[in-house]
């Protein structure tokens, strides 16, 4: 009888209360700073397509300038030859790199107020930026394809069938905006990691390296004339490889982000 | 030894956390019972808040050891989700609206009481469609508050709820944690500068100053710790001759002396030499105790008071 209670009153450490209910899974608190980006519909779905109509309206509106302009009405080859230079497909992207920002500078600590651990934090933005990615990809995939099949909306007008989507299939189109929006994303998110961690000096640290590391590049191509070459090699890789390829910093960015946010600490 | 007395919330041994070279909490050490209410007090720039952060793994310590359940808090999921850590810097996602963070709440706090919440909501007035961005400092204070009472965390921090809140709300706050502590018995840690105003709350006392705990006291005690002696200077000045003098006033002949710990028999002498014995009000004997820089350090406490 003495010796339990004493050995309660020496390891007081190591013993807990009893919990009310269960605690949740590991994945239903991933599941949850998911549910806690999109708690505000607005952020990753509402606005970015509202853009992308405000876009579509631009789009029509100009195509419609330029055809009655060269006399070629809607359609007119002019029109449609420049409307593939158009980057209105890509309109949303400059939101949604500010919102991959935000949510770490913002989120971020705002989650850490609700007792979410940086790895669940992080695991679960991740997700929430791979499924965004997927919708956003097969949503523009299939506008892409109802744009040629309508040939450009019954009116000649063309916005997503534009740069290099609809060029190759429909699933180039599919891979290339995955790729695409899964790197503004983890580009936007772990930048702002670095901030986090080691605020403004650690931003000056990664601007000057990003500066050294994109000059000594161009200069060691120029220097050793390979500029033919690497024309050469990108031609080779084709639309779908270049963004295979594009994998690499995108998954790089993931990690990078995941390692810099472990020890990272909010704002007093 | 009477008593089975529950493991410590939190138990800290030598905690030292260092920005640089300032030395925010300086070697540490103290324990916090289950289901008790503490105030953590002290002068701004004392450290609170940096152990509040500790406590709840948004910092990382320099040194020293923390136990939080039973196990170090930082990114340890078990221990994080028994924790509600309200802070009156908090940060809030850009678009957010009221609605939004309390829709979002009970996913991450297991006891969370929706009733509770919207009890809270219409005692404190908080305009739910509201951005969070737009609301008042008031009513940003206020839904800190009611995430931090309605989630019933088992160990529930407070730092600084009330600023901007009005007399009327603060009091709608001690009333309610009050409340729902008496049928929901939790773990609270509670720091701010009204001392006085939440006197009646806390059950234990740590002060810190410069990073330090220089009192870790039953509230009750603490209280008792301390008198003042009122009465003819001449007398008074006998009286506490030889004494921990804590603090002096007079004005002619009279004089106010507060000193420490006096016992039921010294009291008695003070009663038959025709002194007064007055209470200290926790807030004075907490000023008086950190008050080494003199009148700076007293005006900054009653300017936040």
């Amino acid at each position: 009888m003495t010796t339990t209670a004493i050995e309660r009153e020496t390891t007081p450490m190591t013993s807990t209360p009893a919990m009310t209910r269960p605690l949740p899974s590991p994945f239903a608190r991933i599941w949850n700073v998911v549910r806690l980006h999109l708690v505000d519909r607005r952020t990753y779905i509402g606005i970015p397509w509202i853009i992308v109509a405000f876009a579509f309206l631009i789009s029509i509106v100009l195509s419609n300038i330029i055809g009655f302009v060269t006399g070629d009405g809607l359609g007119g080859a002019e029109a449609t030859a420049n409307q593939r230079y158009s980057w209105a497909v890509l309109a949303p992207q400059w939101y949604l790199i500010v919102v991959a920002v935000q949510s770490i500078g913002l989120t971020f600590p705002f989650a850490l107020g609700f007792s979410v651990t940086r790895r669940d934090f992080y695991l679960g933005t991740s997700l929430m930026f791979v499924l965004i990615s997927a919708f956003n990809a097969v949503a523009f995939a299939v506008l892409t394809q109802i744009e040629k099949v309508t040939d450009g909306w019954w009116m000649g007008t063309y916005m997503f069938n534009a740069l290099w989507f609809g060029v190759d299939g429909w699933y180039v189109d599919l891979l290339s905006f995955f790729v695409l929006q899964l790197l503004v994303f983890f580009i936007g998110a772990s930048v702002t990691t670095i901030y986090m961690r080691w605020r403004i000096v650690g931003m000056l640290v990664f601007a000057i390296t990003v500066a050294v590391v994109v000059l000594g590049t161009l200069s060691l191509i120029t220097f050793t004339s390979s500029w033919p070459a690497v024309a050469t090699w990108f031609g080779q890789q084709g639309i779908a490889g270049i963004f295979l390829w594009l994998l690499v910093p995108t998954v790089l960015a993931a990690v990078g982000g995941y390692v810099t946010l472990r020890r990272a600490t909010p704002k007093n | 030894m009477t008593t089975t007395t529950l493991a410590p919330a939190v138990s800290v041994e030598g905690l030292t956390k260092r920005y640089g070279k300032f030395t925010a909490v300086d070697n540490v050490s103290f324990h916090v019972e289950s289901n008790k209410i503490y105030g953590l007090l002290g002068r701004n720039g004392a450290g609170k808040t940096t152990i509040m952060q500790l406590l709840t793994g948004q910092q990382f310590a320099t040194s020293g050891e923390i136990s939080v359940f039973g196990d170090y808090p930082a990114e340890n999921a078990r221990v994080l989700q028994q924790i509600c850590f309200i802070k009156e810097a908090q940060k809030y996602p850009d678009t957010f609206k009221v609605k939004h963070v309390l829709a979002s709440a009970p996913w991450f706090f297991e006891n969370w009481d929706a009733d509770f919440a919207d009890r809270l909501v219409d005692d404190f007035r908080l305009p739910m469609k509201r951005d969070v961005k737009k609301v008042s400092r008031g009513q940003l204070s206020a839904i800190g508050v009611i995430v931090g009472l309605a989630s019933r965390a088992p160990l529930t921090f407070f730092d600084e709820p009330y600023l901007g809140l009005d007399a009327v709300a603060r009091q709608t706050f001690y009333d309610r944690l009050l409340e729902d502590f008496a049928e929901h018995p939790r773990t609270v840690i509670l720091s701010t500068h009204l001392i006085d105003e939440v006197s009646n709350l806390l059950e234990h006392v740590l002060v810190i100053d410069e990073g330090r705990i220089i009192i870790d006291q039953d509230a009750e005690e603490l209280r008792g710790s301390a008198s003042t002696v009122v009465g003819k200077a001449t007398d008074v000045d006998a009286f506490v001759a030889g004494r921990d003098v804590l603090h002096r006033e007079g004005i002619g002949g009279l004089a106010s002396v507060t000193v420490s710990g006096l016992s039921a028999a010294e009291r008695r002498t003070a009663a038959d030499a025709g002194l007064e014995l007055a209470p200290v009000s926790l807030q004075q004997l907490i000023v008086r105790k950190t008050s080494g820089s003199g009148a700076a350090a007293q005006s900054d406490w009653s300017e936040s008071a």
